[in-house]
């Protein structure tokens, strides 16, 4: 396996599921991502955390917006937080901050508070 | 090389590893930092041919699927290519030669040096009824294995479309143009519906039958859809206001009025 792939664990906090992202965020993180996404189950909040995902291609970002697509399809929120200032940006390039509440710190992802800071 | 010269130098590559310096760090992200579009308001054009139609670009804003209104779609065309050729060489082609894969009738107006983060390319595609659609597309994204297309506000679809070439389970390399989209307008959409998914369809299929025949190889092109959101975002459906085909046809019914009142002058 790649050192660099992609590995995701969910926890909860009340209402919402948070999803600990590490390494790369591309193409081979497909399954990965899809798993995370079923393991939150039916929380209504899913917070994506970007922390120590250490790289975001494009075909990472077209993963995040089937997530959204997903969302969209169950009801859901999704948040994210510990992006880096350069992937804050890329969300805005990509418009995904548009749909996504991206946070500074957890604790804002699962109050809400303080979104796209 | 004997095993204990191997055990020797294993630590020692780690070490060099662990001690990068933070400056050697910075130069590995910056130079995966400019793989990425910087933007900083709406898309403008750079030089393009005289023939390349800009009504559609210049001031748009890109669009993701998110900010699209029918239904989400991923489709994904695939090919594979052999042993003969790795994944950077594919898509160093592909970038090189893009406009030619495409199938007549269609041009790409991109800038000679080719394409690259940023950029911004003028499309003239032929739709039904002789009406040329002039619409564009930003890059993204480029990195040596990839590139990604954007759509702006107007374009048929709300996309990413992303081309890349990967090693394959057979170990030999294949190309994939995967796009996620959403028809931009309820007109699209319906134009979608009535044969525009075949067309689609038809185009990268094409496209990627014309990339393999330029590696010498003849095979078929998989093709995988699937629906990821059925609901439509009527919300968006004020997005008709930029629709490229309507201005397009517009542009095209008064060219003799703007040719006359050229020669008026």
């Amino acid at each position: 396996m790649d050192a660099n792939a992609l590995v995701a664990s969910v926890r909860h906090s009340g209402e919402v599921a948070i999803v600990d992202l590490a390494g790369q965020l591309d193409g081979s993180a497909e399954r990965t991502l899809n798993a995370a996404w079923e393991a939150a189950g039916d929380a209504p909040i899913v917070a994506l955390n970007f922390t120590k995902a250490t790289y975001i291609n494009s075909t990472g970002i077209a993963l995040i917006v089937g997530l959204l697509g997903k969302a969209r399809v169950e009801n859901k929120k999704v948040r994210a937080f510990g992006l880096m200032d350069h992937y804050k940006e890329i969300f805005s390039i990509t418009r995904l901050s548009d749909f996504i509440e991206v946070h500074g710190d957890e604790a804002g992802a699962i109050g809400g508070l303080a979104a796209n800071a | 090389m004997t095993t204990d010269d191997e055990t020797r130098t294993t630590p020692e590559v780690e070490v060099v590893a662990a001690e990068a310096t933070p400056e050697v760090v910075e130069e590995i992200k910056s130079a995966r930092d400019a793989n990425w579009a910087k933007l900083t308001g709406a898309l403008t054009v750079g030089e393009v041919p005289p023939e390349a139609r800009n009504i559609n670009v210049t001031g748009r804003r890109q669009t993701s699927p998110m900010q699209g209104f029918g239904k989400m779609w991923q489709k994904t065309y695939r090919v594979s290519l052999g042993t003969e050729v790795t994944p950077q060489e594919v898509i160093s082609e592909w970038k090189a030669k893009f406009p030619t894969f495409w199938p007549e009738g269609n041009r790409f107006y991109g800038p000679l040096t080719g394409i690259a983060p940023g950029d911004v390319a003028l499309l003239n595609l032929t739709m039904p009824g002789r009406l040329k659609l002039s619409t564009g597309v930003l890059v993204l994204y480029a990195d040596e294995e990839s590139f990604t297309f954007m759509t702006p506000e107007g374009h048929m679809f709300a996309a990413f479309i992303t081309f890349s070439a990967y090693e394959d389970k057979n170990g030999g390399t294949s190309a994939q143009a995967q796009v996620l989209l959403r028809a931009n307008d309820p007109l699209f959409e319906i134009g979608l519906a009535v044969g525009g998914h075949r067309k689609e369809d038809k185009f990268w299929v094409h496209t990627l039958a014309a990339l393999a025949a330029n590696f010498g190889v003849t095979t078929e092109v998989e093709t995988q859809v699937v629906c990821v959101d059925k609901k439509r975002q009527w919300r968006n459906a004020r997005n008709l206001r930029y629709n490229s085909a309507i201005r397009s046809g517009i542009y095209m019914m008064t060219t003799p009025y703007r040719a006359m009142k050229r020669s008026g002058r």
